[in-house]
């Protein structure tokens, strides 16, 4: 099945080549726009390499879905039948046991039934009944690890790759490294979760020491205004949609007499390049985010029809319009910054995890389902992840600390082994057995889009600075 | 983290090596005056004005350039005016400067400038991009820091009577410990505060784990970065983790620098204003720190412990013996929690246990004019952890507490306890706001009270019963176990913290469980007492969130009484300590000892003393150089090294090597005047130049690197916002204050980043009308209009601004609510001052962009605002590219 809008990938492929290398609206002006000025990154995407920077890409587009708040990897996909036996007694694993927040109490099973699931047979707890139905096309990492068991740092590390403030997160350096495939959406897009942003609020999507123009923009998907300043506000009287385009071209006319007046300076005319720009995102960003051509079906599948499941599903809805169109990488958060209403489950595992899984449960297996049906798995690659997972023993009696030893992620698109678990945690689910970081996970990801994680860097403040630090291994095994 | 660290590396190798200037990177090469160079001939002959314009000159006749025609007087005062104020120049100060046709009119007008109050707001605003400064922690609970802006103001101040550089230096590492008698040396440590603080891990995460060590770790990193990057243009915190095949000296180096910061964190420090007091509060603060140290290695005697314990008992006990117990009538539970009385009057909550619950006690008495309640919550074995809260770790939160007599609210005030939770204090229990509550955790298993006053005494005449409800509504069980209540009749004030907490809990301790620490502390808090009551007399003292090594601690982030112990780690890794560090600076910089040699290694402020001092010492190469190319690289648009805060190996090399360390000798001798250096470089023949383009030369020199022609500058975001508020006449100059809010502000859970709404402020808010550099400055919320403009972000140093031409900038340019705003305000002005619609468009061209518009322009603007109104044709003007360049 394939949508009008759907992308020709050869003829996108050609386009995109023309952008990066000074088609269209004029070669320097529009890389100054796009914040590709060429002092930036040294090499182009190329298209001998399907747009891939070192080698060739197998995926254009990806979006990310980030669980805030620590999903716990014990409560949904991380079986452990050693918690559910021994349940209750004292946890000692023969070392030091520590809870960031709280005083470690006993091992915990987790409340929910588990069952393996699809012809590879991966193990999924009754707490994600849609993602279980998905698992032959999902590759799972069961070993993901992080250095912190703090949210603020463990967001920036899985987003940035550093505990710290500053850095650029993967979808910038995605944005620096390839740049556009439109010409009339931003490249990097963010999709909060409509109660509030995640912890770090938009650090978590900044593009750091990168120039702004690579930072996430955020895109509120029922909001009237879904892009800050997209039109100017309703309360003005004077402005018209006549006074809105006669302004424009008066504007156009003075910095055009400008430019002839002081030619040579690039800058001049990319920033007349930016109006037209934001003249054409007007129009494009409202279509995209207009759901009312979409089937019933389609959007009783995203869970539009549940008021449970409709926030969360309307952003992974607003995903697939926004990749279908072009927008390089999408970032949708399920949970909100604060002590509730996310992933963060400190109290009660089993009056708090059902609320926030039953909100992104559906929608991500859609997602999936969606991108599958609509042959976007040939050059998509989806996310699923979360700053921590949680500990196999109680904090109180029924809720989990953090726990940075263990979590899951899951990947599935365009060259992703279908049905694959790679790595595991030790018998408890408390500490990852050959940790994966998420420098692993980035370089993986980096490398689907025909990057070399260790070439993509950026001069700031006496470093090559990259997504993936100095540290960073392709998981080869999960790829197809 | 991990970064390269080779160029540092390289220079200590080279350094050690050669022992010889010519192969020492060029950074670290001892600062000599060079000769000026005078050998110019042919049509450029009589070009220069200043020194500097000699050595440019030099390079352009090396590299075969020219330099360019000279500005007309109206785009050259443009620029001076946004460069060294940071707004237009408005039409009567361009006329007037056409008009004066002396020569020394443009040098009148720099000075001008430089005297005038808007010169230090401008240049302030730079170094708080240097620092990182904000007003919020940052993080993911990024929690406001109401008392920042104080150092914003001292940089303002500084700036603006032109501190000499070393003192302003000095005073921003240790001017508390250097210039002991003037206060602004307690509000310059602002400096080593202004980066973000990771509130959650210092305060919630538990002592003694790793991520506490990170914490701690990775807060000194930030520091340390900030100091050598702003002072001394060096990237040694590269040299965080270590790369074994390089030499480990470097990293020894970077703990050494993370030991000169091992006895300060960021918290609010006093001040005051007036210097007197300030002296006298210093006096008393020694004297009751030399008190708090002194009992450490002499061991109370036995009597005189008794003696002091019996005197705090008497009067604590004293305090207690007004109090009388009511015995209640009725009690209930809204939601069916099982409550009991109690022996002693207090009512034992059991049974179910609801997740929010509400009690109704009440009770009577013969007591006549009561000014007091007393609320008790009482450790029982039924509890969790004893209590006193039913939450299973021992918490409460009283959510709201009410008196009623008669169906009569009886107004409460002046709330305290003898112990309040980080942010859930008592007089959250009096607020009318059922989301924060009176907490008391970690203090569980302990007794706590709480007293309220009664605005108005109680008259209880009648036969009503005193009705007392206690909502609990926080959620999570957060009920309260058991629970006694009082009253009294004596005279207010009356409070429940008497003593401090940790008095309270070693009186509560068995003696023979007392520590001597303990037995210490209760006799010197009994020595103490005068002090402190002097100290209360004096006028309250003003807070600077600032470096500080004494504050009230808050849940776990508690102060370092003696400097931490810094290790070198091994790789970074705080499990993997080697060898103790020793306060010191870089080892590599010639002519220096790196080592301190400090007497008392326990005094943390001889550590930050002594490396301001190594900063400031006239024999350090860095310094000098790092400041005159900063304040270059303001005025240019790009340094003579094009990397401000980075001379090392991977940053830039110096287009102009003889004229960095001209410029830096010359500052010396000046007494490290920036003022004198900005005239220099502001009235040189460089800075003079057209920033028009020459073909040919820009082939081969694209960047202009060797100053053939002056930069076109896009203007900051700042001055952007600040030029629109002078054009449309709506700018309010009022300097200094708290940092203002310009957005909506929601703040529910104080353990939460607040809501911050930009949209749902009003933009004709007054206080939209301040100056940029008075805005306040949320870290990981920053405002979008000023962040699309390349605002620098408060996570992070920012040495340069990137400087972006985005889709994004270019709607808010038109869309932004303050711009459509500001746009109407100005044609209303220009209607107020002008009669006809032509006139109009000329006073906004003038205002705007300082020049009449030609007859076209004039044609076209009169055309398009005959048909869509004034309002509509300023806008167009304001986001057109002459107004947002600058040549």
């Amino acid at each position: 099945m394939k949508t009008p809008e759907h992308f020709n990938f050869s003829q996108q492929s050609r386009r995109e080549f023309l952008w990066r290398a000074g088609g269209g609206l004029g070669g320097i002006a529009l890389a100054h726009l796009l914040g590709q000025n060429e002092l930036l990154a040294e090499t182009k995407p190329s298209i001998d390499l399907n747009g891939g920077l070192h080698h060739r890409a197998k995926v254009k587009r990806v979006v990310q879905l980030f669980m805030n708040g620590g999903a716990s990897q014990c409560d949904t996909f991380d079986y452990k039948p050693e918690l559910i036996k021994r349940s209750g007694e004292k946890f000692d694993p023969g070392e030091k046991v520590e809870a960031a927040t709280s005083t470690p109490g006993t091992i915990m099973k987790s409340p929910y039934e588990w069952k393996q699931h699809g012809q590879s047979g991966r193990w999924v707890s009754s707490i994600f009944p849609h993602i279980a139905t998905c698992v032959d096309d999902l590759a799972f990492i069961m070993s993901m690890a992080t250095k912190t068991n703090v949210h603020g740092p463990a967001v920036y590390m899985q987003n940035t790759g550093f505990v710290l403030p500053g850095f650029p997160c993967m979808g910038s350096w995605i944005s620096y490294g390839l740049g556009s495939l439109n010409q009339n959406l931003p490249t990097f897009v963010v999709l909060p979760d409509p109660r509030g942003l995640p912890y770090n609020s938009k650090g978590s999507f900044s593009s750091g020491f990168l120039p702004v123009a690579h930072s996430g923009t955020i895109i509120k998907a029922t909001a009237a205004d879904p892009i800050a300043d997209l039109f100017p506000p309703t309360s003005a009287k004077n402005i018209t949609k006549a006074s809105e385009q006669d302004g424009l071209a008066l504007l156009n006319k003075l910095n055009r007499e400008h430019l002839a007046q002081h030619s040579g300076d690039s800058r001049l005319e990319a920033r007349i390049a930016s109006y037209e720009l934001a003249a054409r995102m007007q129009t494009s960003a409202p279509e995209t985010l207009d759901i009312s051509g979409e089937s019933e079906a389609t959007k009783k599948l995203y869970g539009l029809d549940d008021k449970a499941t409709q926030d969360f599903g309307r952003n992974c809805l607003a995903a697939r319009r926004l990749l279908e169109r072009g927008v390089r990488f999408v970032q949708v958060w399920s949970g909100m910054a604060g002590a509730t209403g996310n992933w963060d489950n400190h109290a009660d595992i089993s009056k708090e995890l059902p609320l926030i899984a039953g909100m992104a449960d559906k929608p991500a297996a859609a997602l999936v389902k969606d991108l599958k049906a609509r042959g976007m798995f040939e050059d998509t690659l989806i996310i699923w992840t979360t700053e921590f997972g949680r500990m196999p023993f109680s904090q109180g009696s029924t809720g989990r600390d953090h726990n940075g030893g263990t979590f899951v992620s899951w990947l599935a698109g365009a060259g992703i082994k279908p049905g694959t678990t790679y790595g595991q945690s030790d018998e408890w689910s408390w500490k990852a057995v050959n940790p994966t970081y998420c420098y692993d996970l980035h370089a993986t990801i980096l490398h689907l889009l025909g990057i070399d994680h260790t070439k993509l860097t950026f001069r700031h403040n006496g470093s090559n600075r990259r997504l993936t630090d100095v540290h960073g291994e392709v998981v080869g095994e999960i790829l197809a | 983290m991990f970064c390269q660290r080779q160029w540092l590396f390289l220079f200590c190798v080279a350094f050690a090596l050669t022992a010889g200037a010519e192969d020492t990177w060029w950074s670290l090469k001892p600062l000599r005056k060079p000769d000026v160079p005078t050998t110019v001939s042919g049509k450029d002959k009589s070009w220069p004005r200043t020194p500097v314009d000699q050595f440019v000159l030099a390079k352009l006749q090396e590299k075969g350039f020219h330099p360019s025609a000279p500005a007309d007087k109206r785009t050259l005062l443009r620029r001076v005016y946004f460069d060294l104020i940071g707004l237009p120049p408005t039409p009567e100060e361009m006329d007037a400067f056409l008009k004066d046709k002396s020569p020394r009119a443009y040098e009148k007008v720099v000075d001008q400038l430089l005297a005038s109050p808007r010169y230090g707001e401008r240049w302030a605003r730079h170094w708080l991009d240097v620092v990182h400064y904000s007003d919020t922690q940052g993080n993911d609970q990024d929690r406001p820091r109401p008392n920042a802006w104080p150092y914003r103001d001292y940089l303002i101040r500084s700036f603006n009577e032109d501190k000499p550089y070393a003192r302003f230096v000095e005073e921003q590492l240790a001017g508390d410990v250097l210039f002991p008698d003037d206060p602004q040396g307690i509000v310059a440590l602002g400096f080593i505060a202004a980066g973000p603080w990771d509130e959650s891990s210092q305060v919630f995460i538990v002592e003694d784990t790793v991520d506490k060590k990170i914490a701690r770790n990775l807060d000194r990193d930030d520091m340390v970065m900030t100091t050598m990057s702003t002072f001394v243009s060096s990237t040694v915190h590269c040299a965080r983790c270590h790369n074994h095949k390089f030499d480990p000296i470097p990293q020894a180096d970077y703990y050494n620098l993370q030991a000169v910061l091992a006895g300060v964190d960021r918290a609010d420090r006093p001040y005051d204003l007036d210097a007197k007091t300030h002296q006298m509060r210093q006096t008393l603060l020694k004297k009751k720190r030399a008190l708090e140290e002194a009992p450490k290695t002499a061991k109370p005697q036995p009597a005189e412990l008794a003696a002091v314990e019996k005197a705090l008992r008497q009067t604590l006990a004293d305090d207690a013996s007004i109090w009388i117990v009511l015995n209640p009538d009725s009690f209930t539970s809204s939601e069916g929690s099982t409550l009991t009385k109690q022996s002693d009057f207090s009512i034992l909550s059991s049974g179910k246990k609801p997740d929010k619950d509400t009690y109704t006690i009440t009770a009577r008495t013969d007591l006549k004019n009561i000014t007091a309640v007393r609320v008790e919550v009482l450790t029982d074995p039924s509890l969790p952890h004893q209590g006193p809260g039913r939450q299973d770790n021992g918490n409460f939160a009283l959510s709201e507490f009410q008196l009623m007599v008669a169906d009569k609210t009886v107004l409460l005030q002046n709330s305290t306890a003898d112990f309040n939770q980080q942010d859930w204090a008592v007089e959250k229990s009096i607020d009318k706001n059922p989301s924060t509550a009176w907490s008391i955790y970690p203090e569980v298993g302990q007794p706590h009270f709480a007293v309220f006053e009664l605005k108005e005494p109680l008259e209880n005449n009648g036969s009503a019963p005193l009705a007392f409800t206690l909502d609990q509504v926080h959620g999570g069980s957060h009920l309260i176990g058991r629970v006694r209540l009082s009253v009294t009749t004596s005279p207010l004030p009356l409070r429940a913290d008497r003593y401090p907490y940790a008095i309270i809990k070693i009186l509560a301790t068995e003696e023979k469980k007392r520590s001597d620490q303990d037995r210490s502390m209760l006799v010197s808090f009994q020595e103490l007492n005068p002090i402190e009551q002097k100290l209360a007399a004096l006028p309250p003292p003003r807070l600077v969130f600032a470096a500080a090594s004494d504050f009230t601690p808050r849940g776990n982030f508690t102060p370092a009484k003696t400097p931490r112990p810094i290790y070198v780690l091994k790789r970074g890794d705080v499990t993997k300590p080697l060898g103790l560090a020793s306060p010191g600076a870089l080892s590599c910089v010639s002519n220096l000892a790196p080592s301190f040699g400090l007497s008392d290694t326990n005094n943390e402020a001889s550590r930050r003393a002594a490396l301001a001092r190594w900063i400031t010492d006239q024999k350090n190469p860095l310094t000098w150089r790092s400041i005159v190319n900063r304040i270059w690289s303001y005025h240019f648009g790009r340094g003579i090294v094009d990397t401000p805060s980075d001379f090392g190996h991977m940053g830039g090399l110096p287009t102009h090597p003889e004229l960095l360390d001209w410029l830096a000798t010359a500052f010396q001798e000046s007494g490290g005047s920036i003022k004198q250096l900005q005239k220099l470089i502001v009235t040189s023949a460089v800075y003079l130049q057209s920033s028009d383009d020459n073909p040919v030369f820009s082939k081969t020199d694209s960047g202009n690197q060797y100053l053939w022609r002056m930069n076109r500058a896009r203007l900051d975001a700042e001055s952007i916002r600040d030029a629109i508020l002078q054009i449309t006449g709506k700018l309010d100059l009022t300097m200094g204050g708290p940092a203002v809010m310009q957005f909506n502000l929601e703040d529910p859970n104080p353990s939460n980043t607040p809501i911050v709404d930009y949209n749902k402020f009003d933009v004709e808010d007054p206080k939209n009308f301040r100056r940029s550099i008075y805005r306040f400055l949320f870290r990981t919320l920053p405002d979008p209009f000023m962040d699309c403009l390349d605002c620098a972000d408060g996570s992070q140093l920012t040495a340069t601004r990137n400087v972006s031409l985005t889709a994004l900038q270019a709607m808010a340019m038109m869309n932004d609510r303050f711009v459509v705003s500001q746009s109407g305000h100005l044609a209303e002005r220009l209607v107020k001052e002008n009669k006809s619609l032509a006139r109009q468009i000329e006073a906004v061209w003038q205002l705007a962009l300082g020049r009449p518009p030609s007859s076209g322009e004039l044609h076209d603007f009169k055309a398009y605002a005959a048909k869509y109104g004034l309002a509509n044709a300023c806008r167009v003007l304001l986001n057109s590219n002459e107004f947002i360049f600058v040549n």
